[in-house]
């Protein structure tokens, strides 16, 4: 109880923290110069139609990395913590009553849709809403919605690696040939621009931006995967 | 130069390779790890050398072909290498050391180590604060992952708090930067730096939120109980990056960020760091698991540092010098200290005696040691003494102070731990060896050895590792297979060749101290020559001693004083701790030399003012508003080493268990270097006023009283070297007695007790020091009778108390003489009546050591007893011809002295030295004359006594102890125990130990306060949440309430 | 207005989540606390780039190039909220692991039973 009252206290002066933060808080009328420098000159440098992209794969493309790098490493020490106990249990598993006419039939027709819509999202980012994360969390879910119909299916480990870690390859690949043929490490500018707001345009960020879809989507797999090992159903 | 850019590739492609890798090629991916972080600490390494050796300018590396603040850049610049470079170095080393758990464990974990070290390069290098945002959080998600590479179940625990900690800071840190990048419309650092983020509205509340979420990454107290569960419970290789090369990187984060806030947070970030600087040290002392333990100096350490990048307004261009050597001490040390207890099979902190099977791992760990400290010459000695100079400059005594007493704490604790080390019982399985991770700890002893010498050669001061006596002393420690007798011609051929090339640079004065502590030192090592075999750690510490003699002798500049200062008390310390029962009190020794050491270090710094270079001279030239401070400070400091009452206690122990020829040397040789102090200070800065208190006459008080309590201490010891040990005490209050008179006998007459003592002292502890040997016990009532079977011996103790107590004809004589005839010159009534009583109390207990233990009855068990062996007699019976010299012609020393005097008395008071008498202005002493009357005198007496007794009966001896029944204390009956009963009860209220009582008060309040404070950490994952929400707020309420 | 609003609620949301993680024991319900003030902190970052009455930074024929300035909203706290979605995921996936771990070694999930290294 006095635990409760003594946190209680605590985000009381962390939301006067927080008040205080929003008294010095003026909304902007105008954009600032960062936002001014992207809204006037991504689409002219790189050729993305999605500024939020362009900031995203070439701007801020070293946090990018760095993002995917979390997954990886997420994925990596989950794979690792979990490599270690599951192996025995398999025998333990029981047999699950089966998931039903509906639910199969529906995930055979469904997982190539989503698959594809995931392809669409990531190949698209440059362009509409949407990107690499999402696309590869939409391909991710094709993996969730098989293991709801079978808990007990399991994907390719050995092919879910490869894709994780050609993709990150491949990504840094990128980013070095920015560096030797453009004017930094991840400049998408390795490729024409292209013409604005056609698919094949904003030089290496369509590329870029699938090869996250596809390391997002394996290492999403990949969790999903190891996590449903540790089932002991 | 290659791209600092191919760091991160390696890194993270390295990383995503593994994942290619079949998981059974776990040597392949084992290789590839390695060839990985080879490469980026070779990359690191080039930019280092083109930064410090070319002097290439920073760089600035642009990413996306486009310039911040638009894009995100990186700087690599001499701190950026470095730290990279560390980073690096230690993750590589352990990786090397975690080779077995990283091979069972397969690529994965090898991955997760690889983005671990990327993403701290990538903390170091980012200009962007959402970049180093993005780092910061690979770097939580990989240490929670390396934490699980522990065998220990509790490690699980430890990483959940740290995940739940850091959750937390994340939010903070997150809101932060969305408002500051509001307030600035960029995220790169420097823009926002140009843009004074204070003045912006919302700015300032905004990059508190950022700020404060660093530092609670830097584990500032209270805030760090989870750091603290995972340095104790995690794998010691990755405890050893969290704790380097982590700890390294976020504090360079947090110095980045203070470029933004501006010199307004430095405040801040100085009582941050201070609290937790102290409060780690305090918690620590009551620690006994090792991890924990290191986790505790860890987080004091970053402390320590954080309070150093407080200070970077007034530090200039020494910034870099002071926190870099600082930094890297405290990495160097403590990454090899967690490899070290990864070879040690027990948590305990007296398990780490097992590293005794392997001596060079004793060095190993000694080294770490003294560079975690900041001994000299390691770098965190330069470093330090360089701050203690800035802080004074600058007045801020208080920082300088606590930082002091922090140090003093440290010290404390890690020196216990060496102390066990070397003296508890050790476990024979106690100890891992795997050559393969000694390597890893030794490179880390050499990375020491090599910053030692980089930081000497880039001090302002000079390097230490080209001082000729540390060198011939640490060439001892490779030499340390010869066997002992070599190493002892070789110990005495040095000290005798330094003092003879050197013999024409001495001043008289200097000259006396030189002679008595070099070839002082080389006439007592001929007692060592008994000892056969190797004696291994002998040499290094007994030639560490005597160079820090030589050195303080030599030095002309403060700093060479206080080097040699800090490095005689180091080799002291050594040589105290090879006695058998010495542990407890070679650490009072230690921590009283270190505590005077520091007020020395404050003293020599308030006096120099920031002068670079401060010569000892001019400490005659400080201005009168701190001269007497100086003064207070430096006096304190060297009378704890003269023992001076109240500051004493630690003396008795470190003397009595002292090994046989150690004592003379700490007894004999040792204390002059505090009196050398004295001359020193007080030939520099002479009679000083402190609120109209003459400290001179405060001096004069203090040598009185340990003259009257050391002495009265000493007739009730029944132990004999402790006996000689309370001796010194008094002995040395005579010394600072003369000292303080301040005229031109007194200072004649110290200059005689150093001689005397000297003399006297070493050869009362060798011969005291052979019978104990003989008899198997120090104890002077089981003693007794022994004349007869150690004769010479017994000339050698009878010839030295003859000495000693100032009878004639010796010439303690002539040292009280010219006492007496310097106290008729003051007007001190007091101090001279207590100086006056503390002579006769001097011959009781001397004539104890003489009665008790040669005359009188001999024991049944003692019977057999031979001679002292020749190597222990051999000193004394050249001390006895030179005592009776001395004695005759006390003039071949004392008359250059006398005249070298009158430059600072100003020609009053001398004497004369006229032939072979002495005249004062109240009388004269004739040593020649004295020495023939008394010797007439003597011999006609024992010749009539001999006639007198010729037909004497002989009387049978028995012991009515045995004729009844056996008492419960059979000691109780001897009529030597407790001998001095009436005197005890006349005036034992003076032996009353005030002051040991006193300092035991202290310790043990500190320890109390460590055990009760530390329960605050109560290992709930929640609880470590609040604090650092209750960290935030504080610091919130404390700097933020009132801005807008 | 809107944006005074979605940033009041996401201070909201992240006090209500701290509360919950600081109070509740289950460690599974401190992670879905924690995800909770994570939603918190993504709201208040997209909140603080929203401007009255412009649009989404995706240039196309209601967005012209050339009015881009003029007609979009800040677009660098979307590109940031993105990045801290997934590093909070990445976060929660560890703690996931950890309280599998937990239990796994324990059988408990009450964080007060993991108190074995302390002072």
């Amino acid at each position: 109880m006095i635990r409760n009252f003594a946190v209680l206290l605590l985000l009381l002066g962390l939301a006067g923290i927080f008040i205080h933060l929003m008294q010095g808080y003026i909304p902007a009328t105008e954009l600032n110069q960062s936002a001014h420098y992207y809204a006037a000159h991504s689409a002219e440098d790189l050729g993305a139609a999605n500024i939020v992209t362009a900031i995203i794969v070439t701007y801020r493309g070293l946090d990018t990395l760095g993002e995917v790098t979390v997954l990886f490493l997420a994925a990596t020490i989950i794979g690792m913590v979990l490599a270690n106990g599951h192996k025995a249990q398999r025998s333990l598993q029981r047999q699950l009553p089966p998931s039903g006419e509906l639910l199969t039939t529906a995930s055979r027709l469904l997982t190539p849709l989503i698959l594809l819509f995931g392809a669409y999202v990531f190949v698209n980012g440059h362009l509409t809403p949407g990107g690499g994360f999402q696309g590869g969390a939409i391909l991710a879910s094709a993996a969730l919605l098989l293991l709801l119909t079978d808990p007990l299916k399991r994907f390719s480990h050995r092919l879910i690696a490869v894709v994780e870690s050609l993709s990150g390859l491949l990504f840094i690949a990128i980013g070095v040939l920015g560096m030797v043929l453009a004017g930094g490490f991840l400049d998408s500018r390795i490729l024409p621009t292209g013409a604005f707001g056609t698919l094949f345009s904003a030089g290496s960020i369509p590329l870029i931006y699938s090869l996250i879809g596809l390391k997002v989507g394996a290492e999403f797999t990949s969790m999903l995967n190891n996590l449903a090992e540790t089932e002991k159903s | 130069m290659v791209n600092p850019l191919y760091i991160l590739a390696i890194g993270l492609g390295g990383a995503f390779l593994l994942g290619l890798l079949p998981n059974r090629q776990r040597s392949l991916a084992y290789a590839i790890t390695l060839a990985c972080l080879a490469g980026m600490a070779g990359i690191a390494a080039s930019w280092l050398y083109a930064f410090a050796l070319q002097g290439a300018p920073a760089m600035e590396v642009f990413t996306a072909g486009t310039q911040p603040p638009f894009a995100i850049n990186f700087r690599i610049g001499l701190a950026e290498s470095t730290l990279a470079l560390l980073t690096l170095l230690v993750g590589l080393h352990s990786a090397l050391f975690m080779r077995k758990t990283l091979i069972t464990q397969g690529r994965r974990a090898m991955a997760v180590l690889l983005i671990f070290m990327m993403a701290l390069c990538g903390v170091i290098f980012t200009r962007d604060l959402f970049n180093l945002f993005v780092f910061m959080e690979l770097c939580v998600i990989a240490t929670a992952g390396l934490v699980l590479l522990s065998t220990d179940q509790r490690a699980l625990g430890a990483g959940l708090k740290y995940l739940i900690v850091s959750q937390l800071v994340s939010i903070l840190l997150l809101v932060g930067i969305v408002f500051l990048y509001h307030s600035t419309g960029a995220l790169n650092i420097d823009t926002m730096a140009a843009l004074s983020v204070n003045a912006l509205p919302g700015g300032a509340m905004a990059f508190f939120l950022v700020f404060i979420a660093v530092l609670a990454e830097l584990k500032p107290f209270p805030a760090n109980g989870w750091g603290l569960d995972i340095y104790e419970s995690a794998h010691p290789a990755f405890s050893a990056i969290f704790s380097t090369a982590t700890g390294g990187a976020t504090l360079y984060a947090a110095d980045k960020l203070l470029q933004l806030g501006g010199d307004t947070w430095l405040p801040v970030v100085t009582v941050i760091g201070i609290v937790t600087f102290i409060a780690a040290n305090i918690f620590a002392l009551a620690q006994r698991n090792d991890r924990r333990l290191l986790g505790y100096s860890s987080v004091g350490q970053i402390g320590l540092l954080l309070s150093v990048v407080g200070q970077r307004d007034l530090l200039g261009d020494a910034y870099y010098y002071i926190a870099g050597g600082l930094l890297l001490a405290h990495a160097v040390s403590k990454a090899g200290l967690f490899w070290l207890s990864g070879l040690v099979a027990q948590r305990e902190l007296t398990a780490w005696a097992a590293l005794r099977s392997q001596p060079v791992m004793v060095f190993a760990f000694a080294t770490l040691l003294a560079l975690l400290l900041g001994l000299p010459p390691f770098p965190g000695f330069y470093a330090k003494w360089d701050l203690a100079q800035q802080l004074a400059a600058n007045d801020k005594l208080w920082l300088l102070g606590l930082i002091l007493f922090g140090t003093l704490l440290e010290a404390t604790y890690l020196l216990r731990w060496f102390g066990y080390t070397i003296k508890r019982d050790a476990d024979e399985q106690g100890l891992v060896w795997q050559s393969g991770k000694a390597d890893v700890v030794f490179s880390a002893v050499m990375a020491a050895w090599l910053l030692a010498y980089l930081w000497g050669y880039l001090s302002g001061h000079g390097n230490l590792l080209h001082a000729i006596p540390l060198l011939f002393a640490l060439a001892f420690l490779p030499l340390e297979w010869l066997p002992a007798k070599l190493k002892n011609v070789l110990a005495i051929g040095g000290l005798l060749a330094w003092f003879y090339f050197n013999y024409p640079d001495y001043d008289p004065l200097k000259l006396i101290f030189a002679a008595v502590m070099l070839p002082g030192g080389a006439l007592i090592l001929l007692a060592s020559f008994q000892h056969g075999k190797r004696r291994l750690g002998f040499y290094p510490a007994a030639m560490l001693m005597f160079a820090g003699l030589a050195m303080l002798i030599n030095a002309h500049t403060s700093f060479d004083f206080f080097a040699a200062w800090e490095l005689l008390t180091m080799g002291s310390y050594f040589l105290i701790l090879r006695g058998k029962h010495s542990e407890p009190h070679a650490l009072s020794y230690l921590v009283f030399s270190l505590g005077g050491a520091f007020l020395i270090m404050a003293g020599f710094a308030i006096a120099a003012q920031g002068a670079p270079e401060f010569p000892l001279t001019a400490l005659a030239e400080v201005a009168t508003a701190y001269a007497p401070w100086v003064f207070v400070l430096l006096a304190i400091g060297f009378m704890t080493k003269t023992a001076a009452v109240g500051v004493h206690i630690w003396l008795p122990g470190a003397h009595a268990e002292a090994e046989t020829d150690v004592s003379p040397m700490v007894s004999g040789i040792l204390l002059k270097a505090g009196l050398f102090g004295l001359f020193m200070l007080l030939i520099t800065m002479g009679k000083q006023q402190l609120y109209g208190v003459e400290l001179t006459h405060v001096l004069l008080w203090i040598g009185a009283l340990s003259a009257l309590i050391g002495n009265l201490i000493a007739i009730f010891q029944e132990d004999a070297k402790r006996l000689l040990a309370y001796s010194s005490i008094g002995q040395m209050g005579y010394a600072v007695f003369g000292l303080a008179l301040m005229n031109h006998l007194g200072w004649l007459m110290a200059l005689m007790f150093v001689i005397n003592h000297y003399i006297y002292k070493s050869m009362l502890f060798l011969s005291v020091g052979g019978v104990a040997k003989r008899t198997g016990t120090r104890l002077m009532y089981r003693m007794g009778g022994l004349i007869t079977l150690m004769p010479l011996s017994f000339i050698a103790v009878l010839v030295g108390i003859i000495a000693m107590s100032g009878v004639p004809p010796l010439s303690g004589f002539g040292g009280r003489w010219v006492l007496y005839n310097a106290i008729m010159t003051t007007e001190q009534r007091l101090p001279m009546v207590i100086i006056f009583l503390a002579g006769p109390i001097a011959f009781l207990y001397l004539f104890r050591l003489i009665h008790t233990v040669f005359l009188g009855q001999m024991k049944d068990e003692l019977r057999k007893v031979r001679e002292a062996p020749f190597w222990i007699v051999l000193p004394q019976m050249i001390f006895v011809a030179f005592l009776l010299a001395f004695a005759l012609v006390p003039g071949l020393l004392l008359r250059r002295v006398d005249t070298y005097m009158n430059q600072f008395f100003a020609g009053s008071g001398g004497l004369d030295w006229t032939g072979l008498t002495i005249t004062s202005d109240f009388g004269y002493w004739s040593p020649v004359q004295i020495m023939i009357i008394i010797a007439v005198i003597f011999v006609t007496l024992f010749l009539w006594l001999l006639f007198v007794n010729r037909k004497a009966q002989k009387v049978k001896q028995f012991n009515i102890v045995f004729a009844a029944e056996r008492p419960y204390r059979p000691e109780t009956t001897h009529f030597a125990w407790d001998f001095f009963a009436p005197y005890r009860r006349a005036l034992g209220f003076l032996t009353v130990p005030v002051f040991e009582r006193f300092w035991a008060a202290v310790a043990e309040f500190l320890h109390a306060l460590a055990d009760t404070l530390r329960r605050f950490y109560t290992g709930n994952g929640q609880t470590y949440a609040i604090h650092v929400l209750g960290f935030v707020i504080i610091v919130y309420l404390l700097m933020m309430g009132d801005q807008p | 207005m809107m944006d005074w609003i979605a940033m009041t609620t996401g201070f909201i949301l992240i006090l209500m989540g701290l509360y919950g993680a600081l109070t509740h024991r289950n460690i599974l319900r401190i992670i879905v606390s924690f995800t909770l003030a994570n939603t918190g902190v993504n709201l208040v970052l997209v909140s603080v780039g929203y401007m009255l009455g412009r649009t989404a930074p995706i240039l196309d024929k209601a967005v012209p190039m050339a009015e881009a300035v003029t007609r979009i909203i800040d677009p660098l706290p979307q590109a940031l909220v993105l990045t801290a979605i997934v590093i909070g995921l990445g976060i929660t996936a560890m703690m996931l692991t950890y309280a599998y771990k937990l239990y796994e070694a324990k059988g408990s999930l009450d964080i007060a039973s993991y108190r074995e290294l302390k002072w």
